[in-house]
């Protein structure tokens, strides 16, 4: 057999509601190429999956697609007509049709978001909207005929023993964004569907379409039994064919991306964590846990607390930057802290949870604060020979600051807001497919820009920033169709702002410098997600809400991890190899993106379960602790020289030398040492820093990473000569049971 | 295509092991501990049941913590917490079907499957099984093995004198070519006349005595509740203060869940730090002088016990000299242990160990006492093996006894289910398997003809 080489290896990691694929392993490792929602629509036939919804349409018969295209079937088969829902049949002033169904189009969504408008308004809004319609019109139709010859392309392939059936007047239609009816393969790790599942890794497959001589590696999820592994590799070896095919544990490729022989890996999904203790870079299967709590779990809390919101909103008001959960010490703003008070942990253990997390400073200390540490900075500064830098900077800082007071309580950080806005992002697929190809900067469409109005942005620039910064846009936007005096994007202004905002509020300390650097990196992202999502034809609009977005882990979510957390650990044989495990904590997952979560973790931990080293009682109040700070874009940036230097590890390491010594001298021939209890010390682990591509991307999807640097070692280092994989021989001989021997 | 590989079911008081033949550790490992929910509307276990790790972890209204062990025996320490109470089947047969699809394979009727038993397992208890095995996991083949025999495999030797320190029993079982020690029935026969739980002995030689696990847990127990320690559970508590004086403790800062978890829920909780302390804690005291009868006066000692601090999940830090021992020495000194015995006081360990040994014919004594098999989570405790064997010395000076005991963790604590392993994967043992073919001629009673 020739060998494997690195550009044809598929490597498929399926989620609950992501699987992620890549063909190929890459220069420098990359995150994965592929996404692919792990869902499949049941087909024309019984039995039968495909990757989109497939309408099935009487002739004559008009179809709204989820995409809000309506398309009438027409005789022989053919989609003989195809229009925008929304768009006029006939007259241009037809509304009625589509404003009970939710995804309308941009257009009209403009009418309908100024809630709180007045009537003149609102006809102003129509009619200008009306011209946008009309001058949207002829691109709106090229894009359809792209995007549905496509479709008819699509379906061909799809169904293509029924196309005959265009006899009795039936068509077929693909839709790509509507998801009523979807099947998810996988729920809460477990394959749940498994004719559903082949067709998804079959869909997979043939969406990357490698050659034949491609062996495949699969992440495989902590609760697949040994027998699910067997049906996947038969799967692979009877209807794929590959030539060699291997499952990595996704544990296992987690704590391989992070490249730590004693670890505990935390991984939060969608509707489950699973939970395991590594030791030597081997899995302790028999304590490692699945726990049905996940990103979805938050997300349902959130809904509990905000039963007004949809669930589409809770799930965007998760990912924006203004839901975050605060490190102990920081009150919830505006609420009485009795609650929290008493929950606020002795004073040692506080400062340990706050190691690397650095509370915030209240505004009222910040001018003494900026004094003092610019007075400690100036001669590094001079040595450094930027004063001039430095002196703008401050200069502008002031500037900023003034215009910060004179924005008032707007400008307050998140965490000191009683309130505060996200903006919620409603896809609209006014051009669904192939828009891609068509550029066309006026159509630019956030809903209020639909005015067109070409009035200079420039213009609009320093203006707003006087009078319509106001980020929690629920007048600001409210006014905007009415008046509208520039044109300028009215939501990425205030995020513009931002950084400078940050400046003002935060002294130059160093570590506010940091934060601020990541807030800055995060409102950049934010803004190019703006602009690609304004491309793709978004809508959005502010909502505000209160401190309900602090919450978002409350409800035992956090004690549930943690709690299994501390089982899994207190079930690893190897007692010696406990507090290694403490100390190489890895919380991975896409269910931990959100703002503070891992740190909310880590703290949760300690404050139950860690205990003071074992001769105590001495220095009670010095635990070392080593816990990152969180960035604003939710990444861990690792700062050991901080910590690493600071204050009583030699009394530690005292400590355990007394304990080894006694154990030592006390017992001559046993053959297990006594060890102390555990955790004693806790951290999360150091994300390793030679994978750029990852760094951006976030390092909650190292399972990806882990699987290529397996792939690496299985396929193509090793060449299967110690068995890390499974090849076809092995398959002949024996069988899918053959996964199991590798 | 190869033979499927067989299952290795090890039940025990404590958790229940289930892994494939041929592998060096079991795949699972369950609580054989359950919750049960009240519950109307499912009225066959007269609640719901909830089975394995997370569930009986979780905090539900009513929820209270069982073991199928101990069922309709009830919990007082002097009767046995055992096989032989197994008497709640069905719910027995729901953690172990539990235990086998929950990791190892959706499929248990395709595989043969091996499980493990006491040597003092009834008659009526093995055929009850067997019927599950058929009946209820329709399992194409069947075997049952004495876990003594497999503790012996394990360790690789067939003559051994197995001393299996678990949760719920120390039993120490004479095993001679594979073959656990047996003699006639007379002695099951008087013991059912008077009936005395510690010795009704179907096998001459084996010995049990419920010294073990849960013993040392209850003693733990009384102790801190002694001291006045509060043993609130880490399920229970939000966070924790660290405080050393007792009698001025702050106040808890306890979860809020609406209502008060069931007392065998927060018992079973309680168990995971006591069961903390055993590991770390927890001393058998090796000297040798022999162990102080009053720990507050204890006299000119040649050392000093070394000092060890713990901290209860509340944050209740306190310093451990020789009070770590008290407990472990009980298993030895059954009448030291800190909360009396009602009724009988058993004998220790080693006691036991002697006098299954005076039980054996003098010709291989010998034998037996240079083969000592130590296996079993509890033996794990620091320096156990060490005072097992200055105690063994002590009472047989003359012939030379040696004790065995794997230094591996995992090969301790799963040494039945390990034995089961090597025995089922190896090709001669195909021969044994009972067929559900022969099940269906015979019906349960064949395990009494084929499996003694």
């Amino acid at each position: 057999m020739p060998p494997f080489r690195d550009d044809h290896i598929l490597l498929i990691a399926p989620g609950s509601t992501w699987t992620l694929a890549q063909l190929g392993l890459p220069e420098s490792f990359t995150p994965a190429k592929f996404r692919i929602p792990s869902r499949m629509f049941p087909g024309v036939e019984e039995g039968q999956y495909l990757p989109n919804k497939i309408h099935e349409v009487q002739e004559g018969q008009e179809l709204l697609l989820g995409n809000g295209n309506v398309v009438t079937a027409g005789p022989g088969g053919k989609p003989s007509k195809k229009r925008k829902v929304g768009e006029p049949t006939s007259k241009p002033s037809t509304t009625t049709q589509t404003t009970t169904n939710g995804s309308a189009s941009t257009a009209n969504e403009a009418v309908k978001k100024p809630t709180g408008d007045a009537k003149p308004a609102e006809a102003k809004g129509d009619t200008a909207m009306a011209d946008a319609a009309d001058g949207a019109e002829p691109h709106d139709d090229d894009a359809d005929e792209e995007g549905n010859d496509e479709d008819e392309d699509q379906e061909m392939n799809g169904t293509k023993d029924k196309d005959e059936d265009g006899a009795d007047g039936k068509i077929y239609y693909d839709d790509d964004f509507d998801e009523e009816g979807a099947i998810w393969c996988i729920e809460q790790g477990r394959i749940v569907n498994w004719e559903c599942f082949f067709a998804l890794l079959l869909h997979v497959y043939e969406q990357i379409n490698p050659t034949f001589h491609t062996p495949i590696l699969m992440i495989s999820q902590p609760c697949w039994t040994c027998t699910d592994k067997e049906r996947i590799c038969q799967f692979i070896f009877e209807k794929i064919k590959a030539p060699g095919f291997c499952m990595m544990d996704a544990a296992a490729a987690i704590s391989a991306a992070y490249g730590i022989p004693h670890s505990l890996v935390i991984d939060i999904g969608y509707e489950k964590t699973d939970i395991t203790a590594i030791v030597e870079y081997d899995i302790q299967e028999l304590g490692r846990t699945t726990v049905p709590v996940g990103g979805n779990s938050l997300n349902k809390h959130l809904q509990k607390l905000l039963p007004h919101l949809s669930e589409d909103e809770i799930e965007q008001l998760k990912h924006s930057n203004i839901c975050e959960i605060l490190p102990p010490g920081i009150p919830i703003p505006g609420e009485e802290d009795i609650e929290r008070d008493a929950l606020l942990l002795p004073p040692e253990i506080s400062t340990v949870g706050m190691g690397g997390v650095l509370p915030p400073k209240a505004p009222e200390e910040e001018g003494n604060e900026e004094e003092e540490e610019g007075v400690t900075n100036i001669a590094a500064i001079v040595a450094s020979g930027k004063t001039q830098e430095y002196l703008a900077k401050k200069e502008k800082e002031k500037a900023d600051k003034r215009a910060g007071l004179a924005a008032g309580e707007k400008r307050l950080p998140n965490y000191k807001r009683e309130k505060n806005t996200f903006s919620f992002v409603e896809k609209v697929h006014e051009q669904a497919l192939g828009e891609g190809k068509e550029d066309n900067p006026v159509e630019v469409h956030d809903g209020e820009k639909m005015d067109v109005d070409p009035a200079p942005a420039a213009n609009g620039e320093p203006k707003s920033a006087v009078d319509a910064p106001n980020p929690s846009g629920a007048d600001a936007s409210a006014a905007e169709p009415q008046t509208n005096p520039d044109g300028s994007k009215p939501d990425g202004e205030p995020a513009k702002q931002g950084p400078s905002l940050m400046e003002s509020m935060f002294s130059g300390t160093k570590d506010d410098d940091e934060a601020k650097r990541a807030q800055e990196k995060a409102l950049r992202r934010e803004e190019k997600k703006r602009q690609e999502a304004a491309q793709s034809g978004e809508k959005r609009k502010e909502i505000e809400v209160g401190t309900e977005r602090f919450k978002a882990a409350e409800g035992g979510i956090l004690e549930a991890l943690a709690d299994a957390a501390h089982r899994v650990v207190s079930s690893v044989d190897d007692i010696s190899k406990r507090s290694d495990c403490w100390d190489n904590l890895i919380i991975a997952g896409n269910g931990c993106r959100l703002r503070g979560f891992k740190d909310a973790l880590v703290n949760t931990i300690i404050a139950k379960y860690q205990v003071s080293p074992s001769s105590s009682g001495m220095f009670t109040s010095e635990i070392p602790s080593n816990i990152p700070t969180p960035s604003g874009t939710g990444t861990n940036t690792p700062q050991p020289s901080a910590y690493s230097s600071q204050q009583p590890n030699a009394l530690l390491l005292q400590a355990a030398a007394n304990n080894a010594a006694a154990a030592a001298s006390s017992h001559h021939h046993s053959s297990s040492a006594h060890y102390p209890q555990t955790p004693s010390s806790l951290k999360i682990a150091k994300i390793p820093e030679y994978f750029p591509e990852w760094k951006d991307a976030g390092f909650e999807e190292c399972v990806f990473l882990g699987a290529q640097l397996g792939a690496k070692i299985y396929f193509v280092a090793d060449q299967g000569l110690n068995k890390g994989f499974v090849t076809r021989a092995d398959y002949n001989s024996q069988g899918p049971q053959a996964i199991h021997n590798i | 295509m190869e033979a499927i590989s067989a299952l290795v079911l090890d039940p025990g008081t404590n958790t229940t092991r289930c892994g494939f033949a041929g592998e060096d550790t079991p795949k699972t490992c369950v609580p054989t501990y359950y919750g049960i929910v009240p519950d109307p509307e499912t009225p066959k276990y007269f609640g719901s049941l909830k089975i394995g790790e997370n569930a009986v972890s979780s905090v539900i209204d009513g929820m209270e913590i069982r073991n199928p062990m101990n069922d309709g025996i009830g919990t007082s320490q002097l009767v046995h917490i055992s096989w032989a109470g197994l008497e709640n089947w069905e719910v027995t047969t729901e953690i172990w079907r539990h235990c086998i699809e929950y990791k190892l394979s959706s499929r248990v009727e395709e595989h043969p499957l091996l499980v493990t038993e006491p040597i003092w397992n009834p008659l009526k208890n093995r055929e009850r099984t067997t019927e599950i095995v058929f009946e209820d996991f329709n399992v194409p083949a069947y075997f049952l093995v004495k876990s003594a025999v497999c503790e012996s495999f394990a360790n690789s030797k067939p003559s051994s004198l197995v001393i299996d320190v678990g949760h719920a029993n120390t039993s120490v079982t004479p095993v001679v070519d594979g073959i656990p020690l047996r003699k006639g029935r007379i002695h099951l026969l008087q013991s059912r006349v008077s009936y005395r739980p510690f010795s009704h002995n179907l096998y001459t030689g084996s010995e049990r005595t419920p010294l073990a696990g849960l013993h040392l847990t209850t003693q733990l127990r009384h102790q801190f509740s002694e001291m006045g320690i509060r043993m609130t559970p880490w399920l229970m508590l939000k966070s924790k203060t660290t405080y050393t004086d007792l009698t001025n403790p702050p106040q808890l800062r306890l979860r809020d869940y609406g209502f008060q978890p069931h007392q065998s829920f927060i018992e079973y909780q309680q168990d995971r730090f006591i069961h903390e302390f055993k590991e770390s804690m927890s001393e058998t005291w090796a000297e040798p002088r022999s162990f102080p009868a009053d720990i507050n006066n204890p006299g000119d000692m040649l050392r000093p016990m070394a000092e060890k601090s713990y901290e209860f999940p509340d944050g209740y830090q306190r310093r451990f000299m020789l009070d770590r021992c008290v407990a472990t020495e009980s298993l030895f000194n059954p009448s030291l242990s800190p909360k009396p015995f009602t009724g009988d006081t058993p004998k220790g360990i080693a006691e036991m160990i002697k006098d299954s040994v005076d039980h054996l014919d003098a010709d291989i004594r010998a034998n037996m006492l240079s083969n000592i098999v130590v296996v079993g989570a509890t033996s794990l405790l620091y320096r156990f093996n060490e005072r097992l064997s200055q105690d063994l010395v002590a009472m047989f000076p003359g012939p030379r006894v040696k004790l065995q005991s794997s230094g591996q963790t995992p090969e301790r604590k799963y040494s039945a289910w390990l034995g089961g392993s090597i025995l089922a994967s190896c090709g001669a043992f195909h021969q044994l398997w009972i067929s559900k073919q022969e099940y269906d001629e015979i019906g349960s009673n064949i395990i009494e003809r084929r499996a003694k």
